[in-house]
């Protein structure tokens, strides 16, 4: 063995030059350290990072140094919720704290939260908490003196944006969208054919929504949604949210939510963001793991509180300020789904057995968080909440398995919400449950049961006396969803997709079948908002061809099939509620045999216009074929000596020319079969 | 009306035509089969063996003496009528799409597709030399270098022929000089089928765009417009009232999709001068793809893609019939 302290370079080894590992001479570094170390940045140390981390509370006891252990313990207690409190001061003057402390956490996000949450926090009667964040009191001291008043933005007329509602023949306005999302038009509807108000190439880059009175029409687009409205659809409003794919209004139209799965970080919470519609500011910013419900946000009937759910929590919030509903979130373990009321500021929701407390669906009172009523179940698999749509009635349905039984039954669980401790009514149901409605404005619901191919339709009356009647029962029918009139009393039950359009038309006042029909591939069915209309269309979005829409009348009569190249789809536009009062409508219904009489001469006249157009114009076109036929016929016969010439003399002009030519013959013709087999003979 | 079935194919029908005097019907399918029926029983005459490839087309002569059909095993084909004799073979080098003879019987035009490197020609052939025959040389062959034809019919006199392109144009050939002597473009899709009234002083074609329009012969000009959902295949000019037949379809892949409830492909009915549909023939069981009416005007025939001619006489109600004008 060598000796290893004098060993001596290996002399087989020869020196290659090493490669040189800088840069060439004139390179110059194009990267900026943003890019490279944009996560490593974020977290550098900042000079004010200490400060945003510090809060001060004020009306805090003023204390002499025998409490002030206690006084610490206690302000410990309190305010380590939001965080580790690295630093803590108190100051003191004549022997006393002052009132009012500093304390530190170690980041200031904890601070953040110590503000949310401290903040007015009754220590006792006379000491509630008021807790800030340091570095809010330099901004608001360093506040300028001189006041530039905002500009004064110029007054945009939109003009009536009610205007489509003054139409003097009532006709409900809906949107199409068609040639595959290229163009898209409004159009006035009209039982003869649609009329043309707007149509614009590329208006919308996917699909488009209205508002819920009717108002607005939002359109898609990559940088986010527009609205028009208006007579002339002018662009109202434009609101920026890059990837937008969702959107929600407010029920009294003065707010927009919208949701891009895009941006969400961590600092400035982007997937929803609220609107307010009329100044287009950007009211609010939440965070989204998944957009699996949309929409997410849930507004109560008039607009004053939207609300979500989110693991084990119910958050509320109330507008114009759009912050939690008393500060806080309602803890609710387990809860599963929720939803308001349409009538009234009343959430119903559900929370499934938990060990030995059986699931139970709750009514709760908004603002007041009340419980109006509760409800236990037992043997739970799942619950949907059906709001009937005035509010009067909520049913819960209940899938459960009873104790002892391996299947699923349904239960229908109805809450009238109208009467006095809200009772709840029962209706079992022995079936598989396909769909289920309430009338609109009424105390009926429908119900499709059972499995394909044997279907059938129930409908219930919810009746006064607290029984829930069974008015008539439907069997073996081709439907998998009910619609509604918007008026009540009539519906439509369709076998949309799979079940190739079947359609029956219904009459639940007496439960008659009005109409029996089909829309082959039918895919989507429309009430317009005055229940008189009816549209089935074929979407290219499910069905590549046949795509157009077809519309009814409310007792199933087909009025217009209207073919679209690549048709895609097809929305009313919805009515603001009515400006009559109770009173002045039934009124109006008392003299409605007056207004029918100069509504009908209307019909009538227009009816015979249209047809002495259609008529005129059919006279038009067959005058001048005939002119045109004469003409061409004057000239076959300046050419029948040329045929002549061409046949060698045969006149053919006419089949009986030449009669000469003709033979007789006997044709037999085919009477009938008979197949004898052979064994029998 | 019950129609008179005739199955005499195993494949869809490509093309029907009747004689002058109508009665006899000629139809050829993707079979190779040409076959020629008794329209007014439906009794088959006989067939016209010789076609190794799908016949696309056929036509017979004003005095019913012979019958031309064209093929995509390359030829077209020339036979006795009665006898069924195979009487000239005519090899081209590429699938022959449309055939027919001129109003003297004497001459014979035919069209070849534009495949494997050939382009479209028209070709014309003398009956009367009987060297152009045998040495298989037309006496002209016009190249069609753009849009290939897919249907083409005689004008009144023999003196041009007006064929359909692909690209939708319909363009006049003069027979003497294979000059190209008028070009419109109305459709916008391939022209699938042309047909002459019986007077030959209108044409009507058939187009992939989902109409039919009527022209006139001489001057090319767009009479009228008959607009349907789905493409149509083909269309024929009633001789007696002013009414046309169109049958159609859509893209044999797309079949599937829509309502193939049975017998639900139909063929419409337009009135010529008000372009307005008022009545339809159901029955076939895939989309049609030859209409023509009976010379008489009081039937007419449609044959499929499932392979079947279905001969309708009309009901007297159809000749009472009047639009409100």
């Amino acid at each position: 063995m060598r000796n290893t302290v004098d060993m001596v370079d290996d002399p087989e080894y020869e020196e290659e030059e090493e490669p040189s590992f800088s840069d060439p001479e004139d390179f110059v570094d194009d990267v900026e350290d943003e890019e490279l170390l944009e996560d490593i940045l974020r977290e550098k140390p900042q000079e004010t990072d200490g400060i945003d981390s510090v809060v001060v509370v004020d009306n805090v006891p003023q204390v002499g140094p025998e409490r002030l252990e206690k006084l610490k313990n206690v302000i410990h207690k309190i305010f380590s919720k939001f965080g580790k409190i690295t630093t803590e001061f108190y100051p003191e003057a004549d022997g006393t704290t002052k009132g009012y402390i500093f304390l530190e956490y170690s980041s200031p996000n904890q601070a953040l939260e110590a503000v949310k949450n401290a903040d007015g926090y009754k220590l006792d009667k006379q000491h509630t908490f008021r807790v800030n964040l340091f570095t809010d009191f330099d901004k608001y001291m360093n506040i300028s003196d001189e006041w530039d008043p905002p500009a004064k933005q110029p007054f945009k007329d939109f003009g009536n944006m009610r205007h489509w509602i003054e139409d003097p023949d009532c006709r409900d306005q809906y949107s199409v969208i068609y040639e595959a999302g290229e163009r898209t038009a409004i159009f006035a509807n009209d039982a003869k054919e649609p009329i043309l108000a707007e149509e614009r190439a590329r208006w919308t880059e996917t699909y488009v929504r209205w508002s819920p009175k009717g108002t607005y029409l939002a359109t898609f687009h990559q940088r986010g949604i527009a609205l028009w409205g208006g007579e002339k659809f002018k662009q109202i409003q434009r609101f920026s949210h890059q990837g937008v794919s969702l959107i929600d209004f407010s029920p009294c139209e003065r707010y927009v939510v919208t949701f891009s799965p895009l941006m969400d970080t961590k600092e400035d919470p982007q997937a929803i963001i609220i609107w307010d519609i009329l100044t287009g500011q950007k009211k609010r910013g939440f965070h989204c793991e998944s957009s699996a419900h949309w929409p997410i946000f849930k507004w109560s009937h008039d607009g004053k509180f939207f609300a979500r759910m989110t693991q084990d929590t119910l958050s509320i919030y109330e507008t114009p300020s759009m912050g939690l509903l008393d500060k806080k979130s309602l803890k609710i373990n387990g809860i599963k789904d929720f939803s308001w009321s349409p009538g009234d500021n009343i959430i119903a929701f559900w929370v499934p057995e938990d060990k030995d407390i059986p699931a139970r669906v709750t009514l709760m009172q908004m603002p007041s968080r009340q419980e109006i009523r509760v409800r236990n179940l037992f043997n739970v698999v799942d619950c949907k909440l059906h709001w009937q749509r005035n509010g009067d009635y909520l049913c819960v349905k209940v899938d459960r398995t009873p104790k002892g039984t391996q299947g699923v039954v349904t239960n229908f669980e109805i809450f009238r919400m109208r009467e006095k401790q809200v009772p709840v009514d029962v209706v079992e149901m022995k079936e598989s449950i396909i769909a289920f409605a309430w009338e609109p404005n009424g105390s009926k619901f429908a119900v499709l049961h059972g499995e394909s191919p044997r279907i059938n339709a129930s409908f219930y009356h919810v009746k006064n006396n607290g029984k829930i009647e069974l008015i008539k029962m439907f069997d073996k029918q081709q439907a998998n969803s009910i619609f509604w009139s918007p008026q009540g009393q009539f519906m439509v039950l369709a076998g949309l997709r799979s079940m190739n359009g079947a359609l029956a038309f219904v009459d639940t006042s007496d439960c008659t079948m009005m109409n029996i029909a089909e829309h082959y591939m039918a895919s989507d069915v429309e009430w317009d908002p005055t229940g008189r209309y009816v549209v089935t269309s074929v979407s290219w979005w499910s069905h590549k061809v046949d795509n157009a829409y077809w519309v009814w009348t409310f007792q199933g009569r087909l009025l217009q099939k209207n073919n679209k190249d690549r048709f895609c789809q097809l929305l009313w536009r919805p009515r603001p509620p009515t400006l009559l009062s109770a009173d002045q409508i039934k009124m109006i219904k008392k003299d409605l045999k007056k207004y029918s009489k100069t509504f009908e001469q209307k019909d009538r006249l227009s009816q015979s216009k249209a047809s002495k157009e259609l008529v005129d114009k059919r006279r038009t076109m067959l005058e001048d074929y005939r002119r045109y036929r004469e003409e061409a016929l004057k000239n076959y016969q300046e050419q029948k000596s040329m045929r002549l010439e061409l046949r060698g003399g045969v006149d053919t002009d006419e089949l009986d020319s030449n009669v000469d030519d003709w033979e007789e013959e006997t044709i037999e013709f085919f009477c009938d079969e008979k197949i004898i087999a052979l064994d029998d003979l | 009306m019950k129609p008179i079935l005739l199955q005499g194919h195993e494949r869809s029908i490509t093309q029907i035509k009747y004689n002058r005097e109508g009665d006899l019907l000629f139809s050829v399918a993707k079979d190779t089969v040409a076959n020629a029926w008794y329209s007014v029983n439906g009794e088959r005459l006989g067939t016209y063996n010789g076609h190794t490839g799908a016949v696309w087309c056929v036509d017979c002569d004003w005095d019913t003496k012979n019958v031309l059909t064209g093929s995509a095993d390359n030829s077209c084909r020339l036979w006795d009528c009665e006898t069924g004799k195979q009487l000239a073979l005519l090899n081209t080098s590429s699938a022959v799409r449309t055939c027919g003879f001129d109003f003297s019987g004497n001459i014979i035009m035919f069209s070849t597709d534009k495949q494997m490197g050939y382009q479209c020609y028209l070709n014309f052939f003398d009956l009367r030399d009987p060297q152009q025959i045998e040495d298989n040389n037309p006496y002209l062959s016009v190249p069609c270098n753009e849009s290939k034809i897919t249907s083409a019919v005689w004008g009144p006199l023999g003196e041009f022929v007006i064929a359909g392109h692909e690209n939708g144009e319909i363009s006049q050939f003069s027979a003497k000089s294979g000059e190209a002597l008028k070009k419109v473009k109305e459709h916008t899709k391939q022209i699938n089928d042309i047909q002459s009234s019986v007077d030959l002083t209108m044409v009507i074609t058939a187009s992939k765009d989902n109409s039919a329009k009527l022209f006139d012969s001489t001057s090319l000009e767009n009479i009228k417009t008959f607009r349907t959902e789905r493409p149509v295949n083909s269309a024929a000019i009633s001789p007696i009232k002013d009414h046309v037949v169109m049958g159609g379809g859509q893209e044999a892949m797309d079949v599937t999709t829509t309502s193939t409830r049975i017998g639900k492909f139909e063929a419409r009915f337009f009135h010529a001068a008000y372009e307005e549909e008022f009545g339809r023939v159901k029955g076939h069981f895939g989309p049609i793809n030859c209409v023509a009416f009976h010379p008489d005007g009081k039937s007419y025939s449609s044959g499929g893609e499932d392979g079947y001619v279905r001969i309708h006489y009309f009901d007297p109600q159809y000749f009472d019939f009047e639009l409100e004008a």
